[in-house]
């Protein structure tokens, strides 16, 4: 069991190596890439800045507030997509029977599936959340829970991501809804849920992973809590585990390429 | 003893009929309409260790649907298949250690890569040691000659080299069953000759069983002993190549109870036959007269 | 992370031009049958471009969500705008962004160069950066109306009317928005055709568009700092999204004129330098033989 793991890892690490390895052939290009995403991250500091100018808090956080729940979103975005990249074309997968090579090998079908891809900007995303959070010094306490929250962060844009994307084993255009929706999770958790009132707060908390991935753990990085950190910890392993799941319900009607051939 | 056994097996896809243009992109959200495609039918059949067999058929007759059944990419709807004693549906991981898979269309290996760095990934998922990979790269290499171009990135390998790297790549683990689907596709005649040697050099040496789709006769007629045609879902013809080459004339003789599903191409090779010497009938004929047979019914 | 954030429309933009013999005496005939090709096929995607509306949405909503808090009292005036006017800004610059997306033109010319399609494209009967230009067209002026109408909706319905508007500057605004438009899509197409000699141009488009988007979409140019404004009236941001969308908002006729002519001048010297460019790029693809 414990050497299935380490050699599950051992593969996924692999993956994820030649993935970057793969993305580092034009070092120029690679180089921009990270750069320029870091830049671009960080232009909309300027919208902060002006907004900060106006009023002293905006829906309730403070501006240090504010640049640390965009470096969480930022990061943990970048990571999920520097590791997990592949979920954002899963139902490009799924639709065109590309999984085949994936289950013939004697290993994790979802974790061969996900690592597969890497988008370098990720790392420039990645980056913009850490640097931004040192910027804001949280101290080392703060720091561990911002790395923590990250991960729990990047795992709840993967499992969300999956969760839509494993739709397309039984319905079309599945690929728009989960861009729709991923882009909304990112913009909504780009703002202070303070500004956010009644029903809409309540769709944010529940229907889209927002509040429970993003803006709270950024009230736990404000101000500690244990019980609201154990909250986001059980929800993203119950939003985990909902996906998967799906996914692999949903693998059971994979039609591999015979549909497009039986479609001619 | 029986490698792979498959009883009764089948599989349906439904496909999603939607009408043109928006009204019909409406309706098909609230009443979807479904076509079912029988790709399929209760297929049965058994393949021996160390056989090596065609399983061959027109296009869209089932035979890729099936390989994938047996490799475990699809669920079957029904029946039962048992590829070394595993349930490919249910112990798909297990099974994977043992069987070893070429896509000739389809690409398994990381172009940016050399083919050397591919095998060691492919070690990696079949969890070989770092010493045993070294040790069958080395030894796979040399025998699939991969030498001069081992440390060149694949996509810049010619097409002949980069099947040859996949095959290696399959090889890796000792896969007691290997699973061609078209591994000459595309190739020229020496290379296809050549890559049929290494075939028949895995099935001597490791006892490797072969369980191969293509339609190129060549690959047929050089490496297998029996030969399974499939239309439509359902097998048509199970026979030993010799036997369908040497007693196509007499329907009697053709075995294992086909006769009256082939008899119609029978009546037709008598009379292509009589025209000269039966050596002058060549497999593919045979071939492309039951595929024809078949079409008519 | 949003260098991507407005997902291309999906649609099989195949090259619809084809028949080139009988416009020999009308040059821009031929523009014309491109765009109106294109026009034709876009139509049938309108159902995709409905799918964008979540989006654009979300966006709008945010903002109303975040003036709603910034704005204390109803009367209040932010840089000199009511709350109405400041939620209908960014209704406007989004309405464009949206609905005037020139990312899927800009890839497309970045991938036709660095992919060698340009050598076929380039030796057509027609100047390709034009092409593109017409092809363009024919797709945003099916995605902009039906914006346009999603807009006014949520605008009427979740903001309110605005103070001043007078229906008779409409076809002021609209010109005003088609040179924005189309100045902001020169400007792209001079980035992507630096892929002539640099192999990936995108990073420079987020570059762009976030400035645009930080500097021209989110906030009308009032809001900045005085130092900074003078400075900000010289980049694009101000023809492309601050000009159209402050006629909306709060229409004066010294405004419009200043706009309109700051417009022309973008736009010849956005033409003459993408010109330039293209010329420079084709003549070192002969040089290099492709």
């Amino acid at each position: 069991m414990l050497t299935a793991a380490k050699n599950q890892l051992r593969v996924c690490f692999l993956s994820i190596k030649y993935n970057i390895m793969r993305e580092m052939v034009n070092k120029v290009t690679f180089l921009t890439n990270v750069a320029f995403m870091v830049l671009n991250d960080a232009s909309i500091l300027v919208q902060w800045f002006i907004l900060f100018r106006l009023r002293d808090d905006v829906g309730g956080y403070s501006l240090r507030e504010v640049l640390m729940l965009w470096g969480l979103v930022a990061a943990s975005f970048g990571l999920s997509n520097l590791l997990f990249a592949r979920v954002l074309s899963l139902p490009n997968l799924i639709i065109n029977g590309k999984l085949d090579a994936f289950l013939v090998q004697p290993k994790n079908v979802l974790l061969g599936v996900l690592t597969s891809e890497t988008r370098i900007s990720a790392i420039g995303d990645f980056l913009y959340g850490v640097i931004l959070v040192c910027v804001c010094r949280p101290g080392v306490g703060g720091f561990f829970l911002f790395l923590l929250f990250t991960i729990t962060g990047a795992i709840a844009f993967t499992a969300f991501a999956l969760l839509l994307g494993s739709l397309s084993f039984w319905f079309v255009r599945m690929d728009i809804l989960q861009n729709q929706m991923l882009m909304g999770m990112i913009n909504f958790g780009s703002y202070p849920d303070g500004i956010f009132q009644g029903a809409a707060r309540v769709l944010l908390y529940v229907l889209i992973p927002v509040g429970m991935a993003l803006w709270l753990p950024a009230h736990v990085m404000a101000r500690f809590d244990g019980k609201m950190l154990l909250a986001v910890l059980g929800y993203v392993f119950l939003l985990s585990v909902a996906a998967v799941a799906v996914f692999y319900r949903g693998l059971r009607r994979y039609a591999s390429g015979n549909l497009m051939e039986a479609r001619l | 003893m029986q490698t792979i056994k498959v009883e009764n097996l089948s599989k349906t896809f439904r496909i999603k009929r939607k009408e043109k243009g928006m009204r019909g992109s409406v309706k098909a959200i609230f009443h979807p309409q479904t076509e079912e495609i029988r790709a399929v039918k209760g297929v049965s059949f058994a393949v021996e260790e160390g056989e090596m067999l065609a399983f061959i058929g027109p296009n869209g007759a089932g035979k890729s649907t099936t390989i994938k059944m047996l490799t475990g990419i699809l669920y079957p709807d029904d029946g039962c298949v048992e590829v070394l004693g595993i349930d490919p549906a249910k112990k798909r991981k297990q099974l994977a250690y043992q069987i070893g898979t070429v896509f000739g269309q389809k690409e398994q290996l990381w172009t940016h890569l050399t083919p050397y760095d591919n095998f060691r990934f492919f070690g990696a998922i079949y969890d070989l040691s770092k010493q045993e990979t070294e040790e069958r790269i080395a030894e796979l290499a040399e025998r699939f000659a991969l030498q001069e171009f081992i440390d060149t990135p694949v996509r810049n390998l010619s097409l002949g080299q980069r099947i040859r790297c996949e095959i290696v790549a399959s090889l890796l683990h000792k896969p007691k069953v290997l699973f061609l689907d078209e591994p000459t596709i595309g190739l020229d005649p020496v290379v296809k000759e050549n890559v049929r040697e290494l075939i028949r050099q895995m099935n001597r040496e490791e006892h490797t069983t072969i369980f191969l789709t293509s339609h190129d006769v060549g690959d047929i007629e050089k490496l297998c002993q029996r030969i399974i045609i499939v239309n439509d879902g359902q097998i048509v013809l199970d026979d030993s190549v010799e036997h369908l080459k040497h007693h196509y004339l007499d329907p009697k003789s053709a075995g294992h109870g086909q006769e009256e599903m082939i008899s119609v191409s029978m009546e037709k090779m008598s009379a292509v036959a009589e025209n000269g010497d039966s050596s002058d009938v060549s497999l593919e004929d045979i071939i492309v007269e039951i595929y024809k047979a078949q079409g008519e019914e | 992370m949003f260098g991507s954030r407005r997902k291309p429309v999906e649609g099989a933009l195949s090259l619809a031009y084809g028949q080139g013999g009988g416009v020999r005496n009308m040059p821009w005939r031929k523009y014309a049958v491109i765009y109106k090709s294109v026009l034709l096929e876009n139509l049938q995607y309108v159902a995709n471009v409905a799918l964008g509306f979540f989006t654009y949405f979300v966006f709008i909503y945010i903002y109303i969500r975040l003036w709603g808090y910034m704005y204390r009292s109803p009367e209040e005036l932010i840089a000199g705008y009511t709350k109405e006017q400041m939620i209908w800004y960014v209704m406007m610059t989004e309405m464009l962004c949206f609905g005037a997306n020139a990312n899927v033109v800009a890839g497309e010319v970045a991938r036709d160069i660095r992919g060698g399609n340009i050598a076929y494209l380039m030796n057509k009967p027609y100047h390709y950066t034009l092409y593109i230009l017409a092809r363009y067209t024919g797709e945003w002026s099916v995605r902009l109306p039906i914006y346009a109408a999603f807009a006014v909706l949520i605008g009427a319905v979740l903001v309110g009317p605005l103070p001043h508007f007078r229906w008779i500057t409409l076809p002021v605004m609209a010109l005003c928005a088609v040179l924005g438009i189309t100045i902001n899509a020169v400007f792209k197409l001079c980035i992507s055709l630096f892929s002539f000699w640099i192999e990936d141009t995108t990073p420079f488009q987020w570059i762009y568009n976030k400035l645009i988007l930080v500097v021209g979409i989110v906030f009308p140019v009032e809001i900045f700092p005085q130092t900074l404004q003078p400075l900000l009236k010289l980049t694009p941001i101000y023809t492309v999204c601050y000009g159209p969308a402050k006629l909306v908002v709060d229409f004066r006729l010294e405004k419009c004129v200043e706009i309109l002519a700051a417009q022309a001048v973008y736009l010849a010297v956005g033409c003459g330098l993408m010109f330039l460019i293209y010329r420079k790029g084709v003549k070192r693809l002969y040089v290099n033989g492709g």
